[in-house]
């Protein structure tokens, strides 16, 4: 931690009671073949508050997938624990509580689109608030594309479609692994104001992964900023910016300055491939 | 070019056939192998064309009740291993058996046991099991191939049965109905096959009777006329699974 850039104040790094996840100490090795072993997380310590909307970013390969996979259940750390409202990751989706958008959207492509964001409902044996799903149509903006089916729609929808479906049960945490990552560069700064205003409107505990710096700044109440592999968390980010934000905001010299911090640190991290 | 492959194909089907036609007149592989000619003008006549469609009929039967039964079977056994894991080995392992032993040896206990009428729908059936069972399983994702969707649908909290229901069967089906076009005519194969171990009518009979009575045009005429039925279901079931694949993906 003595490189030459600011370091982390210990009290942002602590896990607060009142956490709403909390990864404690985790570590992760995979095993690859003829027992080689690469260790993709060290010792990393990160808490989220309640209705927090945190971004990790890092160099590529530095396990932040890793660790927004753990706190969905779909990984589980070599040491240390992964724990989300005080329980483990999986009982919350078993019970329904977590929501999920990847960079691949994975809409059900014999689905229309109404019953790709309805979908929850139904795994999770409930009746369909049609109410519900309608709203989300109009709150991603997809109003008179109820019943096209993913392949008909842009890249761009098709990634509201998929938020839409993260959020229709109103889940307690939503984890969003770079879900814009596939898009150009305009739909993906259209899309950040537009995940910017749904999330004003929802305020879901929230984390982020993404290699955007500009994206996360832009969303983020904090952005987390991992070291090489082996990650761990190298520095955090507190980020003021009021909310609603507005494309405004990126054209303020803070936001530059918070760039330009943010991505030295990454190009610091940034191992030459 | 999509003109061109079926012009290919037409022109291939039809040197075949002249191939065949230019053998039965020339005589060169004996008096068992007449013109084609002859095959059409035997069944040019009514009463020999009822006698073969009679028995076409009784044989489509056959084949028909065998590739249901095949898929139903086959299809249970490959959701009951996704379903429950544990007993997917063993399923493998079973539908693998069945597979190995050869008809011929099963014939006599299927005559003992399901009687001859009933024999040519169970040796479709069998011939159809596995070829659907291992459509099943693959569709299914048995191996283990993992997916964005199933990741989503671990993060949604589905359990197996909802995610069978939603994701792993309607994904199965472009598969599925791969592995029907090699079971219908499979299907109809089995049936015919399973017709020379004592069954009163169908093609198969038809093949046997004239093949002990020498009547090779006869003999001929039924063998083509299976060929004509396995080529009718591997045409419709490929234009199934085209449709399949353009609503599924």
């Amino acid at each position: 931690m003595s490189r030459n850039a600011p370091t982390a104040a210990p009290e942002q790094l602590t896990v607060s009671r009142s956490s709403a996840v909390s990864l404690t100490g985790v570590s992760k090795t995979f095993s690859l073949s003829r027992g080689r072993e690469v260790t993709a997380l060290s010792e990393l310590d990160l808490g989220v508050e309640e209705g927090e909307f945190v971004a990790i970013v890092g160099p590529s390969g530095c396990g932040k997938s890793t660790v927004l996979r753990m706190v969905a259940g779909l990984d589980s750390p070599s040491t240390g624990s992964v724990a989300v409202e005080g329980k483990a990751p999986r009982e919350l989706a078993k019970e329904h509580r977590l929501g999920v958008a990847f960079q691949e959207h994975a809409l059900l492509p014999w689905s229309s689109i109404w019953n790709n964001i309805a979908l929850p409902y139904r795994l999770a044996g409930r009746p369909v608030d049609k109410a519900r799903v309608d709203e989300l149509i109009t709150l991603v903006g997809l109003e008179g594309f109820e019943n096209a089916r993913p392949k008909q729609l842009s890249g761009g929808m098709r990634q509201r479609a998929a938020i839409a479906r993260a959020l229709v049960l109103s889940p307690d945490v939503l984890l969003l692994d770079e879900p814009f990552g596939a898009l150009d560069a305009v739909t993906r700064r259209r899309m950040n104001r537009e995940l910017a205003r749904i999330w004003a409107e929802q305020r879901i505990t929230t984390i982020l992964v993404t290699h955007d710096v500009e994206e996360a700044l832009f969303l983020a109440d904090r952005v987390v900023v991992m070291t090489g592999r082996p990650g761990t968390v190298r520095y955090v980010h507190p980020v003021d910016f009021a909310r609603p934000r507005g494309a405004d905001i990126t054209r303020m010299p803070e936001f530059h300055e918070a760039v330009d911090l943010l991505t030295g640190l990454l190009d610091a991290e940034s191992v030459p491939a | 070019m999509r003109l061109r492959t079926a012009g290919l194909a037409v022109v291939g089907v039809v040197v075949l056939l002249a191939a065949a036609e230019a053998v039965g007149r020339s005589g060169i592989a004996g008096p068992s192998w007449p013109p084609l000619t002859e095959v059409v003008e035997f069944l040019a006549d009514a009463d020999r064309r009822r006698t073969v469609v009679r028995a076409a009929s009784t044989t489509l039967t056959s084949a028909a009740w065998g590739l249901l039964f095949g898929i139903l079977i086959a299809g249970a056994g490959a959701m009951v291993g996704l379903l429950l894991p544990p007993l997917r080995p063993g399923l493998d392992r079973l539908a693998a058996l069945l597979h190995a032993v050869p008809v011929i040896a099963l014939a006599p206990l299927l005559i003992t046991t399901v009687g001859r009428e009933q024999t040519p729908t169970v040796v479709a059936g069998l011939g159809v099991g596995f070829v659907m069972f291992v459509a099943f399983s693959s569709g299914l994702g048995l191996s283990g191939s993992r997916s964005t969707r199933d990741d989503v649908f671990d993060v949604l909290g589905a359990n197996r049965l909802r995610r069978m229901l939603r994701l792993q069967l309607p994904g199965s089906l472009p598969t599925v109905f791969d592995g029907l076009t090699l079971a219908a005519p499979a299907a109809v194969l089995g049936a015919t096959i399973g017709e020379w171990f004592g069954a009163p009518r169908g093609l198969g009979v038809l093949i046997v009777s004239a093949m002990q009575n020498f009547q090779v045009t006869l003999l001929w005429s039924a063998a083509a006329c299976a060929t004509v039925l396995s080529l009718v279901a591997y045409g419709i079931t490929t234009v199934l699974q085209r449709l399949v694949v353009r609503r599924v993906s």
